[in-house]
């Protein structure tokens, strides 16, 4: 008995102790935010330093030219992360539908074909993407930084296993009753498919908000520029103090950690979800 | 009825089409476009045609030193995150597993860094790197010393450190959440019958558990592996935030570089395609050791 509590709290100390390196950046970064260089590069570092700093916010939202183009990028960001979202929510539940309860000719083919392209590392096509994007004179527009990314392989497959088991009656019924098949898609899978397609959805929104290298490829005029491009610029610049790149940083963060407190599951069977990605 | 099936079918091959238009423009093509590019002489800005050039541009690669230093720099940042994320994710796993309270708590907190964006962890550990920051803070009340500068982001070893500290923070959650549910699929009632048997949570864990999530743990090795080779932003931030280029040059950084900043797309192309291939047959062993390594419970 006494061994095994004693077993149990160096568990709860380890776990303990490694939740706190967990946590020390995330909290240094709102602290910080809120502090001026001075504090932040106080040794040791004060955390709770009852300075409150609001113009690093302000800073950061107005940048160190004073053009305001944060909140542009912000909604950049949105427009492109959402766009991309939907499209692939789409696109990956009809192809999954279709390879799942569609017998034809060449499926298996197809369904290899997709299986192959999930294990293509984007770093090793994007410069052949890029020059193809540059041909389709889509550099620097919204289309350019969606339409290549507006479809995954680990979507559609997600969606096949997730469709495969879905219940033939409920598609036959919908048949006798007159459907037609892209009907059946849309008034009988979309709706009876919800937390697939969101944990899909968050998947998709969380990495095309995270997306640096591809908007770094294509986009070219400042206010163009997604989230990941602005802090990358700004925290660079010259004038841009300690505790106005934390309140960048918190800018962005704050979307996705209400996202991520309100859809936990969701997060959390997503990585599941690429565990169970075996056939 | 046979004109009712071939409807059918009719209709689920056009529920497909768009998925392999779009694969074949955006996935493959390139594959291809990759390999030709890669045994041909082009600039990026200049108007001349491609000039075909053999394995010229493969010969250059090889006998280049700074794509000897991109491999060596990706397989050190790769070896050096892969052992403590897969041990760690593993045991932390197995911890929270065994917890009876907290343990939806446990995993959120451990998984919150993987929500935050690259850039905006790279840039945060940037500041927590400085020689005022916490990272040297934290090692002199460790070593006992007293404002001792570790120099994180100028000395070659510590900065390489530092990208794996970044990465292994933001991912070790991710990890660990896999393993949570690689675990919690175990049925519990092999667990129950060992514990009648007598053995101890010890040996429960040595012998039940751990063979018998050996293929979520094949799996963690090979994605770990693989996201290591495709790491990019940590790196592009630190040198970007002023730190040497030489000791995280890592391979996409190099891709990245040679094609926008040096205008080699030839070069770039065959770097591309040699990733490619390190990663495809990664992925192959993985697909076929996942098969022979199916357990049943």
């Amino acid at each position: 008995m006494v061994k095994g509590f004693l077993t149990s709290s160096a568990a709860w100390f380890f776990l303990i102790i490694f939740a706190i390196f967990i946590l020390t950046p995330i909290v240094f970064m709102f602290t910080a935010s809120i502090m001026s260089s001075k504090n932040i590069t106080r040794i040791p570092y004060p955390w709770f330093s009852g300075e409150f700093r609001w113009q690093n916010y302000w800073q950061a939202i107005k940048g160190n030219d004073g053009k305001f183009l944060y909140p542009r990028c912000i909604w950049n960001s949105f427009v492109v992360a959402s766009l991309t979202t939907i499209g692939t929510v789409f696109l990956c539940s009809l192809t999954g539908f279709g390879l799942a309860k569609y017998k034809f000719k060449g499926r298996t083919i197809v369904l290899l074909l997709i299986l192959a392209t999930m294990m293509i590392p984007f770093e090793a096509i994007m410069i052949p993407l890029y020059l193809i994007v540059t041909n389709l004179k889509m550099q620097d527009t919204y289309a350019g930084l969606i339409v290549p990314l507006i479809m995954n392989a680990f979507g559609v497959f997600m969606m096949r296993q997730f469709l495969i088991t879905f219940p033939d009656e409920l598609i036959d019924a919908a048949r006798i009753d007159g459907a037609s098949e892209f009907g059946i898609y849309l008034r009988i899978i979309l709706p009876n498919s919800t937390p697939a397609l969101a944990t899909l959805a968050v998947l998709t929104f969380r990495s095309q908000w995270d997306n640096l290298i591809w908007p770094l490829l294509i986009v070219q005029s400042p206010e163009k520029r997604t989230i990941p491009l602005y802090i990358i610029q700004f925290a660079t610049e010259k004038y841009t103090n300690e505790g106005a790149m934390m309140a960048a940083a918190a800018i962005a963060s704050v979307p996705m950690f209400i996202l991520f407190f309100t859809l936990t599951n969701y997060f959390l069977t997503g990585a599941e979800l690429f565990a169970a990605k075996k056939d | 009825m046979r004109g009712v099936e071939r409807k059918k079918a009719l209709w689920g091959f056009i529920f497909t089409v768009p998925a392999i238009v779009f694969f074949a423009i955006f996935n493959l093509y390139p594959i291809f476009y990759a390999v030709w590019m890669s045994f041909h002489r082009k600039d990026l800005l200049s108007l001349k045609p491609p000039r075909f050039v053999g394995l010229a541009n493969y010969v250059y690669l090889f006998r280049s030193e700074s794509f000897w230093n991109s491999l060596k720099a990706t397989f050190i940042f790769a070896a050096g995150t892969f052992v403590p994320m897969v041990v760690l994710s593993l045991v932390f796993a197995a911890l929270i597993v065994s917890r009876k309270r907290l343990q939806r708590f446990l995993q959120m907190v451990y998984y919150s860094p993987a929500v935050l964006s690259s850039v905006v962890a790279a840039s945060i550990w940037l500041l927590m790197f400085d020689p005022r920051g916490l990272a040297n803070q934290f090692l002199n009340f460790l070593l006992n010393t007293k404002g001792v500068d570790y120099r994180w982001l100028a000395n070659e070893n510590m900065l390489r450190l530092a990208t794996i500290i970044v990465y292994f923070w933001k991912y070790v959650g991710y990890f660990t959440i896999i393993f949570v549910a690689g675990m919690a699929s175990v049925p519990r009632s092999v667990h129950e019958a060992a514990t009648i048997d007598g053995a101890t949570k010890w040996q429960d864990f040595w012998y039940i558990t751990l063979p018998l999530i050996k293929p979520t743990t094949l799996l963690v090795c090979v994605m770990t592996t693989i996201q290591c080779l495709r790491t990019f932003s940590t790196q592009y931030l630190f040198v970007q935030g002023g730190a040497p280029l030489k000791p995280i040059d890592v391979i996409a950084l190099s891709i990245y570089n040679t094609a926008i900043r040096d205008h080699r797309i030839d070069r770039a192309s065959a770097m591309s395609v040699l990733l490619l291939l390190i990663i495809m047959s990664l992925s192959y062993l993985q697909m076929k050791i996942s098969k022979s390594e199916e357990v049943s419970y």
